[in-house]
């Protein structure tokens, strides 16, 4: 197995804060390269500090878009992500599994038609 | 116009009496709005974000907004607090401990609203919180400012404002925006007519987003919801018609008399509380993918 590269998100996004889409994208776009050469990637989370939904769905969530679950899991690791974190994160992927493998299908509970009045 | 504001405290009949005043000044143009609070016998302090929402609206159809007659102990908090500086009040010299202050800021002034979060989250402002508690309210109320950047279009900026209750151990924080409300992004997503209560309903749901993409959604407000539940705080929403709360482990949803023009998040967090914020079953790294 190769060594893996190991992609850290505070340089990455220059700063504790990870709370944006667009900077969740620019990890994305570290990870998803490495991933298609088949390369082990470790994302390492030391020096951040704020960590939200939004950024994960942005950086590790959509690659369930592009790769198997098999695969990911193979090449993917995290460190140094706090408790709390691990939990969204694993929350965000289990979301991001069932949003590629089923798009929404229209919920027939929610059709209901009212007035711009209500 | 003269607008005789009445008293206004955090819950469905405050934002409905923000929705007509909304409503009573949706024609002015070029004028001049003179907000009475004579008749104002409380003001929650967190609700002047909201307000400025409503006072933006008016004042970008070109009208002049004067705030008027504001009984002593409420102009106090709103000085402190900065909200009636931004009428022309003189700035509150004195100290401010409790106060999170007001702010506007538009919705691309993410490193605004991360100075403020430090400032005021942090050290003595709020002594009870423990750091670990302070962390994940600060995730969480990013969440909720997040959705707003993103989902309220809103025009005039974002509105914060908060206060900490230190005999409580409460602090109290509402984003609020001048966009166009929860129901019009779920209508257009689910190319239904949904009632404003419909779709504050629908965006609950884990997964639920009108975000289209490559990128998954959906979990922000559930996360945001899971919180309160573990701190026994409580969250309120109101959009448009609709105005949902939790508190207590209830939740509750109501179709408001009037049409409240965007969307307005309050949190209130349980500041004494100590408790870790993970599920009892440990999840390794190993084991996330």
């Amino acid at each position: 197995m190769s060594k893996p590269v190991i992609v850290r998100v505070f340089d990455v996004v220059g700063g504790p804060v990870c709370v944006s889409a667009e900077d969740g994208q620019r990890v994305h776009e570290k990870i998803a390269p490495l991933l298609r050469e088949g390369q082990n990637v470790v994302v390492s989370f030391e020096q951040v500090e704020t960590l939200i939904s939004l950024f994960l769905n942005a950086a590790i969530g959509q690659l369930y878009g592009e790769f198997t679950e098999a695969r990911i899991r193979k090449l993917l690791a995290v460190r140094d992500l706090s408790a709390e974190d691990v939990e969204v994160l694993k929350r965000v992927v289990k979301n991001a599994k069932a949003y590629f493998k089923s798009p929404k299908k229209f919920d027939k509970a929610w059709k209901e038609e009212v007035g711009d009045e209500e | 116009m003269i607008y005789y504001l009445p008293t206004i405290y955090s819950d469905q009949r405050g934002y409905e009496c923000l929705a007509e005043l909304a409503k009573a000044t949706a024609q002015l143009r070029a004028d001049r709005l003179e907000l009475d609070f004579s008749q104002v016998g409380f003001f929650d302090a967190n609700m002047a974000a909201p307000l400025g929402g409503v006072l933006a609206r008016a004042a970008n159809r070109l009208n002049v907004v004067e705030v008027v007659n504001v009984p002593e102990l409420i102009e106090r908090v709103l000085r402190k607090n900065g909200f009636l500086t931004h009428y022309r009040y003189p700035e509150w010299d004195g100290p401010s401990r409790t106060t999170l202050p007001f702010l506007r800021l538009q919705r691309s002034d993410e490193g605004l609203f991360e100075e403020y979060l430090q400032r005021h989250l942090r050290g003595k402002g709020i002594p009870k919180m423990s750091e670990g508690l302070g962390r994940v309210f600060k995730a969480k109320i990013y969440e909720v400012f997040q959705n707003a950047v993103i989902h309220s279009q809103s025009k005039l900026g974002i509105f914060v404002c908060g206060q900490f209750f230190p005999q409580k151990q409460r602090l109290d924080l509402t984003i609020s925006d001048a966009g166009i409300g929860i129901r019009e992004n779920v209508r257009r997503f689910l190319k239904v007519k949904i009632s404003s209560v419909g779709a504050i309903r629908w965006a609950l749901q884990e997964g639920h987003t009108t975000k289209k993409g490559k990128q998954p959604g959906g979990l922000g407000l559930k996360f945001l919801h899971d919180f309160v539940r573990l701190n026994k705080g409580r969250i309120q929403i109101a959009s448009r018609f609709g105005f949902y709360e939790f508190h207590g482990n209830k939740e509750s949803y109501a179709k408001m008399a009037t049409d409240y023009p965007g969307t307005a998040v309050t949190i209130e967090v349980n500041t004494a509380d100590t408790s870790a914020y993970r599920l009892a079953s440990e999840i390794s790294h190993e084991d996330i993918f």
